[in-house]
């Protein structure tokens, strides 16, 4: 399957080119990977607390909502005091950007310690239990972003220099999308490395594997698992503030929609392997593109059409290792 | 087997035999059943006649989720959305076949059972065969997608609106029923003992051989396996049961409120009402789905009035009004104390302590 994934990928882009024209195809082939990539954030916080560390997580929908939120203050703070939003310079829209991307990512990393620390902690291991309690975190932490900053949706401003489109050749580039794109890359790319390449990786992959073991060897394995819980927790919430910027607009119950997404995609891909969230986050993103071109009615089947197809070819997922 | 070695199977049920009289739990059950069926003598409010019929409704509900919950391990969410199949093939059958009759209210609920079976099968043989875990998310995902496709095929379901079908004979609005009765309560009686009957054709599932092969399945699978059960058979089994009670359930919801739409049968929130009730309740308990749903729906139909107290007392900030305003709040924070220090909910930790009292060893689920 890992030798025939990119033939998969390559078809899926390839075929749909029969029934659209070429340029509508590059647009909506664009505006797939962007999609896809978005899909990819939330997923891979996922990927690591729910693939790597085997704990189910449901409430990882509710940190994404809390980056979200997190960085919407940010973001109306820094433009109510500078004005970075609005200005045409580059840099200050990067600056913003930037800010609220660090204020969201720490939010959901504190809440992701705080959660992996009191709730999660006692319950490895018990699949129940763990949906049981981050269910009731969910509640807890959806109600608790309704206590603060109201039921209501809130209109997220986006810099102005990441609004709007490119031209190229005649394909419509939208703007955000293309940094969403760019952001997911180098996310994969860092998690790659970091637990394949890195002592800290290699601590963690053992760890899951056999956590007594590695006790033995003297590392402290539960602040490891911390850190992970905690790193896909700040995934979650990079991945919210993006959602938010890329629809402009957040609201309490946006993360349980988008959870339900990167359950799938990490179905898709095989538990506990990144390479296999990005494929599926890039398969469901474009083939949701492209489904939504041709037959608009059935685009919201065809995430679900996927993950059964691709179950029954291979129970384990795409890149899955079959545990 | 030779006679006069008796398995430990046999002793079980020999001792529960025996105990069968003298134990309260039979005469609380029989005061339970006494209290509901006399309840519309008593002439109550129009509300605390529908609350006693929801109750009723949803405690069956939560005990066939814990069928599949807590008998046989496996957790699903997509229990509310095959009560939901149920409630929209009775709505459809009665509301868009021409003049409601009895044959289409019952040709609906044989529809919503038929496509509950067929869907349970189908999700089953999907996911349970891979790893039962996954059956989480899976069934997560159909439910959503039957929510959007409740909301989106307007011109068969009503969309977001809904279908509010004139149901026949007794059990339309306003109508009259045999000796005198208001139909609204003979309804109410039709419905309560189709509630009984699944709650003891349940009992009566749960405690046959196919039940004490679950419980070895949900204790430990591998083992239950290496002993020859073909468990996912048997998982598939149990959760297509739950799947149809669930179903006729919805469908006798449609005949009571006499509306369906995708937020008051479908939805997310829904089933989190019912995983709720089987928590709160006990979860392997079976009746632990009254005590879950009593609490729950009663709760619900009298915060609101609490909650107009609450926002007076708090006039003057914002946040300490929205903190009055959220009890959905107080309730996950509740619900994660109870799963974290009463795992086994409220009938299940008096069961504990009535068998510690009595010196024996912990019940069995």
């Amino acid at each position: 399957m890992r030798r025939a994934a990119p033939l998969l990928i390559g078809a899926g882009l390839l075929l749909p080119l029969a029934a659209i024209e070429p340029r509508a195809w590059l647009t909506l082939t664009v505006a797939g990977l962007a999609m896809g990539m978005l899909i990819f954030l939330v997923a891979s916080g996922l990927t690591l607390i729910f693939g790597l560390m085997d704990v189910l997580n449901f409430a990882h929908g509710a940190l994404f909502s809390w980056g979200a939120y997190a960085g919407f203050t940010v973001a109306v703070a820094v433009n109510a005091r500078w004005g970075w939003a609005a200005s045409p310079s580059v840099w200050a829209n990067a600056g913003l950007l930037l800010l609220a991307v660090a204020g969201s990512v720490a939010a959901a990393f504190a809440l992701g310690v705080l959660l992996e620390r009191v709730i999660v902690r006692p319950v490895y291991g018990q699949h129940l239990f763990q949906i049981l309690i981050t269910l009731g975190a969910t509640i807890v932490l959806e109600e608790l972003i309704r206590v603060v900053w109201g039921p209501n949706d809130q209109v997220m401003p986006v810099p102005a220099t990441f609004q709007g489109s490119w031209d190229v050749a005649d394909v419509v580039v939208l703007r955000f999308p293309a940094i969403a794109i760019a952001l997911g890359l180098a996310v994969y790319a860092a998690m790659q490395w970091l637990l394949t390449r890195t002592r800290v990786g290699l601590i963690v992959r053992a760890g899951v594997e056999n956590t007594e073991m590695v006790q033995v060897m003297g590392h402290d394995i539960r602040r490891y698992f911390t850190a992970v819980f905690a790193a896909g927790s700040g995934l979650a919430g990079l991945g919210g503030l993006m959602w938010g910027m890329f629809s402009q607009a957040i609201r309490p119950s946006m993360g349980g929609e988008q959870l339900i997404f990167a359950f799938i995609v990490v179905i898709i891909g095989g538990l506990g392997s990144v390479t296999g969230s990005l494929v599926g986050a890039l398969l469901v993103g474009l083939a949701y593109n492209y489904v939504a071109f041709l037959v608009p009615k059935a685009a919201i089947g065809v995430t679900m059409g996927i993950m059964v197809l691709v179950l029954l070819v291979r129970p384990t997922g795409l890149y899955g290792a079959g545990r | 087997m030779s006679a006069g070695v008796i398995t430990a199977v046999q002793a079980a049920r020999r001792a529960a035999r025996r105990a069968r009289g003298r134990s309260p739990a039979l005469y609380l059950r029989l005061a339970l059943v006494a209290a509901w069926a006399l309840l519309p003598a008593l002439q109550p409010s129009y509300q605390l006649l529908d609350l006693a019929l929801k109750v009723a409704l949803f405690a069956t509900l939560a005990a066939s989720y814990d069928v599949v919950i807590g008998y046989t391990g496996i957790v699903s969410f997509g229990h509310a959305m095959f009560f939901g199949f149920g409630a929209y093939a009775v709505a459809l059958a009665v509301g868009r076949l021409g003049a409601p009759t009895y044959g289409h209210l019952l040709l609906g609920v044989l529809a919503g059972v038929a496509v509950s079976g067929v869907v349970a099968v189908v999700i089953g043989v999907f996911s349970l065969r891979v790893k039962a875990l996954f059956f989480a998310m899976i069934t997560l995902a159909f439910a959503e997608f039957a929510l959007i496709l409740a909301v989106q095929w307007g011109a068969l379901t009503g969309g977001e609106d809904g279908l509010s079908p004139r149901m026949p004979g007794v059990f339309a609005a306003g109508a009259a029923g045999p000796l005198g009765l208001p139909g609204r309560v003979v309804t109410y009686y039709a419905l309560l003992t189709i509630c009984l009957g699944l709650f003891l054709l349940m009992g009566r599932f749960v405690h046959s051989p196919l039940g004490r092969t679950l419980q070895a399945i949900r204790d430990n699978e591998l083992r239950a396996e290496a002993l020859g059960y073909r468990t996912f058979v048997f998982q598939l089994v149990a959760s297509s049961f739950g799947s149809v009670v669930a179903a006729v359930l919805g469908g006798g919801y449609a005949v009571w409120v006499r509306y369906v739409n995708p937020e008051s049968a479908l939805g997310i929130p829904i089933m989190l009402d019912v995983l709720l009730m089987v928590i709160i309740g006990g979860i392997g308990t079976l009746e632990g789905g009254l005590v879950g749903a009593a609490v729950l729906l009663t709760a619900r139909t009298l915060l609101p009035n609490l909650r107009g107290l609450g926002g007076s007392l708090v006039a003057g900030s914002e946040i300490l009004q929205r903190l009055s305003e959220r009890w959905l709040l107080y309730f996950g924070i509740l619900f994660v104390l109870v799963v974290f220090f009463f795992p086994r909910g409220v009938l299940g930790t008096l069961r504990e302590v009535a068998a510690r009292r009595r010196g024996g060893a912990a019940p069995e689920a």
